[in-house]
């Protein structure tokens, strides 16, 4: 498979680690470490950010738009469900698949489990691929 | 498929998957479903992604060129026109 371009999210939004799988259909596994000494495994991990998760980890495998890259925004969050919260020193692991995709608008589909297979969240994300931030129209 | 069966089941696929709460009876068969128009729907591009997964598991149809689905989801008669010309 071509490489692919870098996810442009950095610390401390950067939420996840590296590929473990991918298929050319889309789907596949994305670790994610969360160190003991990160930023924000110094306060419990807002469950909140579990959505963006697997959108990172859905831009992975994905690769966003080959013209653009991975530039895009998180547009919409649906059937989430959040067992636990994760806790520093959890590995996770990220299974993701692209449900569907319409114009620039994709849909995916994913579980976030710990490394021992304990549930941490469900769900599904709609990202807006290839828009970083509404125009200004005063600019 | 006649109009008096399937423009009931396409207005109620819409509001089921689009979570809507309206009365699908509601939906008039002109009126856009996206846009700003008074009578819209008001729909937006999630919501045509989701209309999208919805004629899939619905109909079986797959919509992956978006100048096609942009037309077809200009109102529930072009929707049912559509999905007439996929079954054809």
């Amino acid at each position: 498979m071509p490489s692919l371009p870098p996810l442009p999210h950095v610390f401390p939004f950067r939420f996840v680690s590296r590929t473990l799988e991918r298929s050319p259909e889309y789907s596949g596994k994305v670790s994610a470490d969360w160190t003991s000494n990160g930023s924000l495994a110094r306060v419990a991990f807002p469950a909140t950010l579990l959505p963006e998760m697997l959108a990172q980890a859905a831009l992975l495998i994905q690769g966003g738009d080959p013209e653009i890259g991975r530039t895009g925004f998180l547009a919409g969050i649906s059937d989430f469900s959040i067992e636990r919260t994760p806790m520093a020193g959890d590995r996770l692991v990220i299974e993701v698949r692209m449900a569907g995709q319409f114009a620039s608008t994709v849909k995916f589909s994913g579980v976030i489990r710990r490394d021992d297979g304990q549930p941490v969240a469900t769900g599904s994300i709609t990202v807006k691929q290839g828009l970083t931030r509404p125009e200004n129209p005063a600019t | 498929m006649d109009d008096a069966e399937l423009k009931p089941r396409v207005k109620e696929l819409i509001v089921k998957q689009l979570k809507l709460d309206i009365d699908p009876a509601a939906i008039a068969d002109s009126a856009p479903l996206f846009g700003e128009s008074a009578d819209g729907l008001g729909l937006d591009s999630i919501d045509a992604l989701e209309l999208v997964l919805g004629l899939e598991k619905e109909f079986g149809i797959k919509v992956q060129d978006e100048e096609v689905g942009v037309k077809a989801f200009a109102s529930v008669d072009a929707l049912c026109d559509f999905i007439r010309s996929k079954a054809a």
